[in-house]
């Protein structure tokens, strides 16, 4: 404790001997790569979003104004491709890092080898690319010569075979299931590592108070990992925000509109109706959705440092 | 050692005056030959690439001063990636090209018109009917190269265990839902009816005879089409289809093929190419095909008349080529040479060729089958086309996204149907 006095005193001092002020300008080779590969199509899908701009149509775009942000209020399938994001985003992202919570618990007293083998086990779906769980699920919920059908028609749960992919109320929770499975581990790799952050005093303390179980959990090591559940929450809320894989090789947005999110609703409306104009008025409601969710990531990491 | 030097010298002389010829000359030939870039999907997948690749080589031996460049792009994103080498100014010489998406293209005033290019000759060998679906605004923007309507398939041996004539297929709509409550009810692990309901414009295309035997027009957005009785009434029918098990939804079309092989489709809604792509799997010889399954025309809804779809292949050429003389003599050789015909047309697509008559003896009895004689005979002349353009495109989204609402949901069918009007009219 002598030394600790003196360096924290003397810090903003030798930080400020130390600046040199050109070093400043060493960070410009960064900012004119970031300008030109993100600055550029973010200010440019600003500037489609004002014009009726259509790739079929060669003739040059159109300034409309607002008119492409006065259709997208009207627009039924906007509103629900926006409700069917935030379910899939909240739902897979609160299951998968309630999930993680819980075998993170279930294995964090397992030691050696026994350690390693349920890690990589629990890791495996992490590892699998996307498009492949996709393809895997949605040959699984097959009406016809499905593994889950066949499975819940010879445990005797259902009397016939159930359409997951195919029916309007069951294709979203059906996609999450899939998304779930492939995120979880996430969760469960950050809060294990988490839970082994926690000061063995706290624990050993907590043991001589003769805390039960579900007291630890909830009074001691919840508290230590709220920082890593929300910081990790909010990366995949971003990232969930985002996917499209999974969705379009499993539904391609169908039955109906029950799984088109916004992304899928963007991808058709630029690259199938080639409609240039009108996507790029959503990806700018979508951006500045992302950009709340970035915001609150960057807080809650200064928070917790 | 200036002996040496001098040896050297005029190896050195004599080694880059030969170099300087041979660049000469190669560079000479290099200006003589033609290479024409040609994008397609038929050298991206594997059951066709060997047959594209035959033909090209044959046309290349054929016409030492072009080359072909083949750049495989998949059927999905042929339509996509075109557009946007058009917008960028970097489209190739010829592409392959099928559906809509041949009129999307076609939107961008990007495509080469090909009427000066053919001679009194070559109009008089094509089917006029082949030609006459590729004009728009009085010019012909496309060449046919293979011609691949749709027809009702039927297996032979799954109406037999069914107790039915397998010799007489369901010619309406209510023989066809009597023959498939048979079929369900003895072999219930057969999907009695295999039709792509999925959401793209290809789907919409393909149902379209179905919803054209009802007398369904659900893009025509002025006249409410989408609310029509005629729509409603085959909406009405799509959810009977679905509730009673005789279709399996969310199956692309190609994904019914491998089980019609296995005897796992009674009735099938697809192209003249099934044959080859069911050989393919079962291994059936031609005699052995032709007693397992038939194909005829739709079964007739409430219209009375049975409709069919053209989904052939076509091939395009974009009007920024430098080398249209070349381009046209490749695009020619590759839908009317008998050696194209026979080894990738016939070979490889199982399809019909767009020449009133085979040029060739041989080409005429290889094309003269029960399947492809039930194609030119009864199938094409119920071709319908749809109203190809970027509405389409658009609509297909729409139109196909209430079809499977009806066969996935209990929503009203008159609520889907006005929803579907309101996204068509947006």
């Amino acid at each position: 404790m002598a030394g600790a006095g003196p360096i924290s005193a003397n810090a903003p001092a030798r930080r400020n001997a130390e600046r040199v002020a050109w070093f400043d300008w060493m960070v410009l080779p960064t900012v004119a790569v970031l300008a030109v590969i993100i600055g550029y199509p973010v200010v440019y899908t600003l500037v489609l979003s004002t014009k009726k701009y259509n790739l079929l149509d060669m003739t040059p775009a159109k300034f409309i104004g607002g008119a492409n942000y006065d259709h997208l209020f009207s627009d039924p399938v906007f509103w629900h491709s926006l409700g069917n994001t935030a379910i899939y985003t909240f739902g897979s992202v609160v299951v998968a890092s309630l999930l993680g919570l819980v075998l993170a618990l279930l294995t964090e007293s397992l030691t050696g080898w026994r350690f390693r083998t349920a890690r990589a086990l629990l890791l495996t779906p992490w590892a699998v690319p996307f498009v492949v769980v996709a393809f895997l699920f949605r040959y699984m919920y097959l009406q016809n010569g499905g593994v889950v059908n066949a499975v819940l028609l010879d445990l005797g749960l259902i009397d016939r075979p159930v359409l997951w992919l195919n029916n309007s109320a069951l294709a979203l929770p059906a996609i999450m299931v899939a998304n779930i499975w492939a995120m979880t581990p996430f969760f469960f790799l950050l809060l294990s590592a988490a839970l082994a952050a926690i000061p063995n005093e706290v624990i050993e303390s907590a043991r001589i108070d003769k805390a039960g179980t579900w007291s630890m959990v909830y009074h001691i090591k919840l508290p230590f990992l709220r920082g890593a559940l929300f910081i990790s929450g909010l990366l995949m809320i971003i990232s969930n925000f985002n996917d499209f894989a999974k969705i379009w090789a499993m539904t391609q947005g169908g039955p109906g509109y029950s799984t088109t999110t916004l992304v899928v609703y963007v991808y058709r409306l630029a690259f199938e109706n080639f409609d240039f104009g009108y996507a790029s008025a959503i990806g700018v409601v979508w951006l500045v959705l992302l950009l709340l969710f970035a915001l609150a990531y960057l807080r809650a990491l200064r928070v917790n440092a | 050692m200036s002996d040496i030097r001098k040896a050297a010298r005029r190896f050195a002389l004599v080694a880059s005056t030969a170099m300087a010829v041979s660049l000469m000359t190669a560079s000479s030939h290099a200006a003589d030959k033609v290479t024409l870039t040609f994008a397609n999907w038929a050298a991206a997948e594997g059951a066709t690439r060997p047959g594209i690749e035959a033909v090209i080589a044959e046309f290349e031996k054929d016409n030492p001063d072009i080359q072909i460049k083949s750049e495989a792009i998949s059927f999905s994103e042929i339509a996509r990636q075109l557009v946007l080498r058009v917008r960028s100014g970097n489209p190739p010489d010829v592409a392959e090209i099928a559906g809509n998406d041949t009129f999307l293209l076609a939107q961008t005033g990007k495509l080469e018109p090909l009427d000066g290019y053919m001679d009194a000759a070559m109009k008089g060998a094509i089917k006029p009917a082949a030609l006459q679906g590729f004009q728009v605004n009085g010019t012909l923007i496309a060449f046919p190269w293979t011609q691949a309507p749709a027809g009702f398939w039927y297996d032979k041996a799954v109406m037999q265990k069914a107790g039915l004539d397998p010799e007489n297929p369901p010619k309406t709509i209510d023989e066809l839902m009597k023959d498939m409550a048979a079929i369900k009810k003895s072999q219930p692990d057969v999907i009695p009816l295999g039709l792509d309901t999925t959401n793209r414009a290809f789907a919409l295309q393909s149902n379209w005879p179905w919803m054209a035997t009802f007398g369904a027009n659900p893009l025509d957005v002025a006249n409410k089409g989408a609310e029509s009785d005629a729509m409603k009434a085959y909406l009405t029918w799509m959810r009977e289809l679905a509730k009673k098990g005789y279709i399996d939804p969310g199956r692309k079309i190609g994904e019914f093929r491998p089980l019609i092989a296995q005897d796992k489709v009674a009735f099938h809604w697809d192209q003249v190419l099934l044959q080859g792509v069911i050989q393919s799997v079962n291994k059936m010889k031609d005699d052995e095909f032709y007693k397992h399954y038939g194909v005829t025309t739709q079964p007739a809804g409430s219209s009375g008349k049975s409709y069919s779809f053209e989904g052939g292949h076509q091939l395009v050429m974009f009007a920024d080529s430098a080398h249209k003389e070349a381009a046209w003599k490749f695009i020619q050789y590759l839908s009317t040479s008998p050696f194209a015909i026979e080894n990738y047309t016939l070979r490889y697509e199982s399809s019909l060729t767009p020449l009133e008559k085979a040029p060739s003896e041989a080409l005429a009895k290889k094309l003269d089958t029960p399947i492809f004689n039930a194609f030119s005979d009864k199938i094409m002349g119920t071709v319908t086309t749809p109203p190809y353009g970027p509405n389409f495109a658009a609509g297909a989204t729409a139109v196909m996204a209430g079809v499977q609402q009806a066969i996935t949901s209990d929503t009203p069918i008159d609520e889907i149907a006005a929803s579907i009007q309101k996204n068509l009219a947006q």
